[in-house]
């Protein structure tokens, strides 16, 4: 019992205890932060490769892609442990806006976009769909344009021109059914339509339009007389998904300031290769911007596009063709099928039965697919989306590994500050020692007394240094709109070098509690001279000692 | 006088210490023997090795060489108190003597009561604390009381005078009914009324049948003593 009593009197009645704890506290809250910052960057990344690739991928790691997808897809539809698949085309681009100077370098993914969004989680990351839901299509479309609202009065009488501006009727019947499930826009700068609406308490409309006052056409001229009526203007073009980042700017806030309108005609520039290896003629193609998508990861959403998989299958002359010598057919090819599974399948297992099956069209006897594609489809792979991201997430799974390693290196010195204090307080308390084995102490015991001291200064400070920690995870990036607050070059996290628009903020669980019972070992190890030093010492000579 | 009224008995007993290089002979050949319910007293000049003799027989140190035992009652076997393991002499210290120092050596950042309930948790498991904590707290208070202290119980040693702190080691000594109680100068530091105070609550003691082992270099002190011993040369004399 003496021992529990004395430990616990020490801890309270020797403020230099005081120290010591702090010291395992800061080292405890160092490490609980570093790591779950690197784990949450880690994780981060694992969801994000998994929401944009689905369970398993399959590649050959070509800029020619492969053939066969459609028979492969076809055939795998039909196994049970098969959700759905879907061919997936990328190719690198220049992107321009019509009328403007902006001009960008774009890698450009063609997608089905209905098949994209069973597979993985892309649909969520867009816009306009998820504000009018059903409205995003790659498909054929015209620009949706704001017009005057009949219905209501102008916005003041001072100034009778300035009208209050509406939306088609289909995508406020849309925007109503978003409202009704609770969806609001809470990540975008409202616009000056969007301002005076709000300011009037009339119900805002999510994104960017343009208003029909200059004419229903391309060219502005209002020659159909369509002039302040809202609905679908401008030449019929295939749409595109939009990286976030390439169609707004990102405020201080978090919150996206757009600067393109929904619809916009944009000129996309496509490099083809042939099957010789060299590139072809640059193919220009006008598409509306139909929505723009928010993956979480910078380096996408700055440089990433989306159109449909059939037309960039055809504008890269990778669809089924004549051959030349009218020999036969070119088979159609892509770069990547996406597939997701059904749950509790074993991802691996499948994986490798998926490719044995595709390797299987090369023992058939196929007369389309001639030594050209032979060699592509030699190639293939399929991968879990762990597997095919390995090259991705092993640095970082390292980086985190070393980082939380150098710190807990570091840390070592909390440790021998607890050496130190807790053998300041042993030569202090020699007498005391010596009082207590007067009394019938064992050596053991009074041992036990600066160990158990030890893991009380572990206890209580691992306790404080994972909850600081644990709050300052999940307050990071509140902590960060302070810095910057005070002064704005504090800005410790730069979305486009660390991919993520935000600092990771979750802790996990078996992490934190390694972490602070790590701590408390490293108190009870500081601890264990100052106790080797008690339990040796004499109870005379520790009566004696002045 | 038979053996069986011997509590404790001590023969040949030598110890010496190590200054540097040279070794200092303290005690050459002490034998003792201490009568059940004795207040046996032992004078020596400062130096002597009055302090290590109690130390010794208190099991609180080991000689170089010689034999010490106790026999806790009539019946009981004789037990060695030297030679015998550390375990050993830890759980005699723990049951069978009680110390009082010169200089009280209570625990500063403890209370008079804690500090005498320390010996009683010396040895007790928490669970055992729990279980019987009240009647050990009031044999405590009881015997703070006894000794004059009743109104001290939550003080902390620096809040009371020399001869309240040596009250309550007194206290401390004898709150788990040691056999023998060793005072080792009781009444060294303390003014001339305090030490009265103090050979009274020994007087006191040792009426009511408490063994009692004192040493000290105040010769006055000595008439109140059943038996005297002095320590000259490292051997005791009558």
């Amino acid at each position: 019992m003496y021992k529990l009593f004395l430990t616990l009197r020490y801890l309270f009645a020797r403020r230099i205890a005081y120290f010591a704890i702090a010291a395992v506290m800061l080292c405890t809250a160092m490490i609980v932060i570093v790591n779950s910052v690197m784990g949450g960057f880690l994780d981060k990344i694992k969801a994000k490769a998994r929401g944009l690739l689905g369970d398993i991928v399959v590649n050959n790691n070509s800029a020619r892609g492969f053939p066969l997808y459609g028979e492969f897809i076809t055939d795998i539809s039909k196994w049970p442990e098969i959700e759905a698949a879907a061919p997936v085309i990328f190719s690198y681009g220049l992107l321009s806006f019509q009328d403007t100077a902006i001009l960008n370098t774009v890698q450009v993914n063609g997608i089905d976009l209905e098949k994209t969004y069973r597979i993985n989680a892309f649909k969520q990351s867009l816009f306009y769909e998820k504000h009018y839901p059903g409205s995003t299509t790659l498909g054929v479309q015209q620009q949706p344009k704001l017009g005057f609202d009949p219905e209501r009065s102008p916005v003041s009488s001072d100034s009778p021109g300035e009208m209050w501006v509406t939306l088609p009727a289909e995508l406020l019947d849309l925007l109503a059914k978003a409202r009704a499930a609770g969806i609001e826009d809470r990540e975008t700068v409202d616009s000056g339509v969007n301002v005076a609406l709000r300011k009037a308490g009339l119900p805002t409309l999510p994104g960017l339009f343009e208003v029909n006052i200059e004419g229903a056409t391309d060219d502005g001229s209002g020659a159909d007389g369509s002039v302040g009526r809202a609905g679908y203007f401008g030449d019929p073009r295939e749409g595109i998904i939009i990286g976030r980042d390439l169609v707004a700017f990102r405020e201080k806030d978090g919150r996206y300031r757009r600067y393109m309108q929904r619809g916009r005609m944009t000129i996309l520039t496509l490099l083809p290769i042939s099957d010789g290896g060299s590139v072809d003629a640059p193919i220009k193609v006008p598409l509306r911007y139909a929505d723009d998508s928010r993956t979480g990861i910078y380096e996408i959403d700055s440089k990433t596009i989306y159109c449909d998989f059939a037309l960039l299958q055809r504008l890269l002359l990778m669809d089924e063709g004549e051959r030349a010598d009218d020999s036969g057919k070119i088979p159609a090819r892509c770069s990547q099928i996406q597939i997701k599974i059904k749950p509790g399948v074993d991802a691996n297992k499948l994986a490798e039965r998926l490719e044995q099956h595709y390797r299987s069209y090369l023992e058939k006897d196929l007369p389309d697919v001639r030594e050209f594609e032979r060699n592509l489809l030699s190639g293939i792979r399929v991968q879990t989306w762990e597997e095919s991201q390995a090259a991705y997430i092993a640095p970082v799974e390292k980086e985190r590994f070393l980082v939380t390693i150098l710190f807990a290196i570091i840390s070592l010195v909390a440790a021998v500050l607890v050496m130190c204090i807790l053998y300041m307080i042993v030569l202090q308390k020699t007498r005391d020692i010596g009082i207590v084995k007067s009394l019938g102490g064992s050596s053991l015991g009074v041992a036990a007394i600066f160990i158990g001291y030890g893991a009380a200064i572990g206890i209580v400070g691992a306790a404080l240094g994972g909850t600081l920690g644990y709050y300052f995870v999940i307050y990071i990036n509140e902590i960060q709109e302070f810095l910057i607050w005070i002064r704005p070059e504090w800005q410790v996290w730069d979305r486009s070098v660390y991919s993520f628009d935000e600092i990771p903020n979750t802790v996990r669980t078996i992490d934190f509690a390694i972490i602070v019972v790590c701590g408390i070992l490293l108190a009870i190890l500081g601890s264990l001279a100052a106790a080797w030093r008690a339990a040796r010492m004499q109870p005379v000579e520790a009566l004696r000692y002045e | 006088m038979s053996n069986a009224d011997n509590l404790l008995t001590a023969a040949a007993i030598r110890k010496h210490y190590r200054m540097g290089r040279s070794v200092v002979p303290v005690l050459t050949s002490c034998d003792l023997s201490v009568r059940r319910g004795e207040f046996l007293m032992i004078m020596g000049r400062s130096g002597s090795g009055k302090s290590t003799l109690l130390h010794l027989l208190g099991a609180l140190d080991t000689p170089d060489s010689g034999r010490i035992s106790l026999t806790a009652g009539p019946q009981s076997p004789e037990v060695s108190v030297f030679p015998a393991t550390e375990r050993e002499r830890n759980e005699m210290r723990r049951r069978w003597f009680g110390f009082v120092f010169q200089f009280y050596h209570l625990l500063p950042e403890l209370s008079v009561l804690e500090n005498v309930l320390m010996t009683r948790m010396v040895g007790t498991s928490i669970a055992g604390w729990f279980g019987g904590r009240g009647a050990i707290r009031r044999d405590a208070i009881a015997l703070l009381e006894r000794v004059g202290l009743g109104a001290r119980l939550k003080h902390r040693p620096a809040e009371l005078s020399g001869g309240e702190r040596q009250r309550v080691a007194f206290a401390r000594a004898l709150v788990h009914k040691p056999l023998l109680l060793l005072a080792d100068e009781p009444t060294g530091n303390l003014d001339a009324e305090s030490g009265a105070k103090i050979m009274t609550l020994l007087h006191d003691l040792h009426r009511n049948g408490q063994t009692i082992v004192m040493v000290t270099h105040d010769m006055q002190l000595t008439q109140s003593a059943d038996r005297m011993l002095v320590l000259e040369n490292g051997a005791l004399q009558t």
